[in-house]
């Protein structure tokens, strides 16, 4: 039943520190109210991001640490929407409709290198999202935007790096029909958007191709017997990756309140992939439930420690447990992840 | 010859005199500067490249790989190339990195007379004041004293320094925040230290920043408005501007003060191409924007860039000694120099007692 549920050792234990943190919290009069509407607003900022490495997982090309193609065509999207000026949810929306027929460009570029590459994806992407952010470094330094609140302020040319969205769309989607429940703010636009998400995302995996593109993921040999077409397969897996992760920083940019340029894509494909390997993803099929177990408690985590450790005035203290916890249960799930595929290959 | 042609040549001849006398006005000599790149720093780079415009054909502007650390070998080999070209006579780094004093040292060994002056690079104090002919840097640690004396004049109550281990680790910062500590406790006003997700771990700048939205509405609820808010790291000067226009807290100082930190991004300015680089419009904008937030008092930096303002002052300096007309780097010389360059005062200290190449500035503050 607990293998069902997609709970197992490693969420245990993080559930359990998690658990008596929120009891340390509440010894140390830290409001557990803000607490939670805090976790909830970073589970959707987040989890976007998170669900954007499900196809990709599924196809079984690996974890997409590719991450900052994808943040890159959703950036783009952001800045036409401020640079057109367009405010409030259709500036949301803008960003979003701007930013997916870029994602669908790029990944599919990015899909045609991965295919190159078969068995060496990981760290492919993650030489192509590193030698991406520097490319992109010229681009927005050169880049013909005209709105003089996204430019540098002595250059006056070239985007800045980081672009203010308060006077556009910052935090339409956090506010948006959001309500007190036993005074947590629960962000309900928010939730519903990233429920919609999965909704997506769980009925493409019902679909012809998703049930296809799980296969390739769990068998290769065997999707390719019964005349699958692998390489459209892994190109469309790659390309649906890169647009959820484009939507991703779409919502996370809203709600952070910034548009972050230059380097800030660079790292953020590893709190994502820390996420979902966090939930329990060691293995080829990955369900939504991994996303969401995953994004709260790794993020979660996040939001209790700090105040902790700062009112015990130990601040390191809390942060190395926090790092130890997270980080042990990736290696466990890197372990795991690896002993499955061995013993995969000696039974083939 | 007839005297109808005499007017003609003695033209032609006055044009010749003049165009080499335009010539001979342009010094035979280069300097080089040495900036991070435009993403990396856009201060600095824009200060060398308006060194560049004003003094069209004497400078050679060279730029830093963008990860520094990584690539010091490149970086150390740009800056000797430098030393290679006869026709440069003094070499201007403003980087703000460690490391780099090797390059300088070879640079020395070859052409002793090469002027290089440093305005900043972090290498041991004593090393640089040795090799270097004049070193500048901000006044790091005296800020430990001005930002909360100037917090408390704006009123503030309460003092929060926001920071993460990595940086409690670099000795300058860690002695600003013991300052900071001091003077309070002197002063009469609360100090509280918190200590935010480091984002030189795993996951980068962004649990930080995140741990930041949250946790300022934390603080302002725990000790009220009065209290100003101070974060050592750059990218947090957004997240603690964006949240003093919401909760009008006090923001005595950028962790580099400049009216090109923060603000633009956390205020939405507008700055057009036409007034890009102008200082006294973009204050005038944020003092508006200030206005229209309610948050009128609350907000204070240096009136200029710091990294805007060395390469130029940097460079002057180093034509003036170069053509002989700066027989030392005394106080009394550069300091007007320095009140030319920036627009406002500027205050010179000796970055240790005895060391006569080796200044550390103050500049006066705006309050918005």
């Amino acid at each position: 039943m607990k293998r069902r549920l997609g709970i197992q050792l490693p969420q245990l234990v993080i559930l359990v520190f998690l658990v008596s943190m929120l009891g340390l919290a509440f010894r140390l009069d830290i409001s557990l109210t803000s607490l939670l509407g805090d976790a909830l607003v970073r589970l959707v900022m987040n989890g976007v991001l998170v669900l954007s490495l499900v196809p990709m997982l599924n196809a079984g090309i690996g974890i997409n640490y590719g991450l900052p193609v994808a943040i890159t065509a959703g950036l783009l999207g952001l800045c036409l929407a401020v640079n057109f000026k367009i405010t409030g949810l259709p500036g949301f929306a803008a960003a979003v409709l701007f930013a997916v027929p870029l994602a669908t460009i790029l990944g599919y570029g990015y899909a045609r290198i991965l295919n190159c590459v078969q068995g060496r994806e990981e760290i492919t992407a993650t030489f192509i999202g590193f030698s991406f952010v520097p490319l992109m470094n010229y681009f927005w330094a050169v880049a013909p935007f005209s709105n003089p609140a996204m430019l540098w302020p002595i250059g006056g040319k070239g985007m800045r790096p980081t672009i203010g969205l308060r006077d556009y769309f910052s935090k339409e989607l956090n506010t948006l029909w959001s309500f007190h429940l036993f005074g947590i703010t629960v962000p309900a636009g928010l939730l519903l958007f990233f429920a919609l998400c999965c909704l997506a995302v769980g009925i493409f995996f019902k679909t012809r191709t998703g049930v296809a593109m799980i296969a390739l993921g769990e068998n290769e040999a065997f999707a390719k017997l019964s005349g699958m077409n692998i390489s459209r397969l892994r190109i469309l897996a790659v390309i649906l990756s890169t647009i959820l992760g484009a939507v991703g920083i779409c919502v996370y940019a809203q709600s952070y309140g910034f548009i972050e340029l230059y380097d800030a894509p660079q790292m953020m494909a590893f709190p994502a992939a820390s996420a979902i390997l966090v939930g329990g993803s060691a293995g080829k099929k990955t369900t939504l439930l991994h996303v969401i177990l995953g994004t709260f408690l790794f993020q979660t985590t996040y939001v209790i420690s700090g105040p902790i450790a700062n009112a015990l005035m130990v601040p390191e203290v809390a942060e190395i447990f926090r790092m130890m916890i997270t980080n042990g249960i990736i290696l466990y799930a890197l372990v795991h992840e690896g002993k499955r595929t061995r013993e995969k290959y000696a039974a083939s | 010859m007839s005297n109808s042609k005499r007017p003609i040549i003695l033209a032609v001849l006055l044009t010749l005199f003049s165009i080499s006398g335009v010539f001979a006005a342009t010094p035979s000599y280069k300097i080089g500067i040495v900036t991070p790149t435009l993403s990396a720093s856009e201060d600095e780079f824009r200060g060398a490249v308006l060194v560049a415009n004003k003094y069209p054909g004497m400078i050679k502007h060279l730029v830093l790989p963008d990860h520094f650390s990584e690539e010091q070998e490149t970086a150390i080999t740009q800056i000797l190339s430098l030393g290679d070209d006869p026709e440069i006579k003094a070499v201007v780094i403003c980087a703000g990195y460690s490391g780099i004093l090797p390059a300088i040292e070879k640079i020395k060994a070859k052409r002793p007379e090469m002027v290089v002056i440093t305005a900043p690079i972090w290498d041991d104090p004593d090393m640089m004041a040795k090799y270097i002919d004049l070193s500048l840097d901000t006044d790091w640690v005296q800020r430990g004293i001005t930002i909360p004396t100037k917090a408390q004049a704006m009123g503030a109550k309460t003092f929060i320094h926001y920071s993460f281990p990595t940086h409690m680790a670099k000795e300058v910062l860690a002695k600003r925040r013991d300052k900071m500590k001091e003077t309070c406790g002197k002063i009469g006003m609360t100090f509280v230290e918190i200590s935010t997700p480091d984002p030189t771990t795993g996951g980068g700048r962004s649990p930080m920043l995140q741990f930041l939205q949250e946790d300022i509405p934390r603080q302002i609820a725990k000790y009220g408005k009065d209290t100003a808010i101070f974060g050592t790291n750059c990218p947090m000067q957004d997240v603690i501007i964006a949240k003093a226009l919401e909760l009008k807290f006090i923001m005595p100082e950028q962790c580099c003060p400049t009216p090109t930190q923060g603000f633009p991004a956390a205020m939405g300015l507008e700055i057009t191409e036409k007034d890009a680089g102008n200082f006294a419009k973009i204050n005038e904008q944020i003092k508006e924007k200030a206005a229209a937030t309610g948050t009128t008092g609350r907000l204070s930096t240096w009136p200029v860039a710091v990294g805007y303002f060395f390469p130029e002052f940097a460079a002057r300096l180093a034509m003036l000694k170069v053509e002989g007309k700066l027989p030392s780097f005394d106080l009394a010389v550069i300091e007007p120099v320095a009140r030319e360059v920036a627009g406002v005062d500027v205050r010179f200290t000796p970055m240790k007692p005895g060391l006569n190449n080796y200044f550390l500035i103050i500049m006066d503050s705006i309050i918005y």
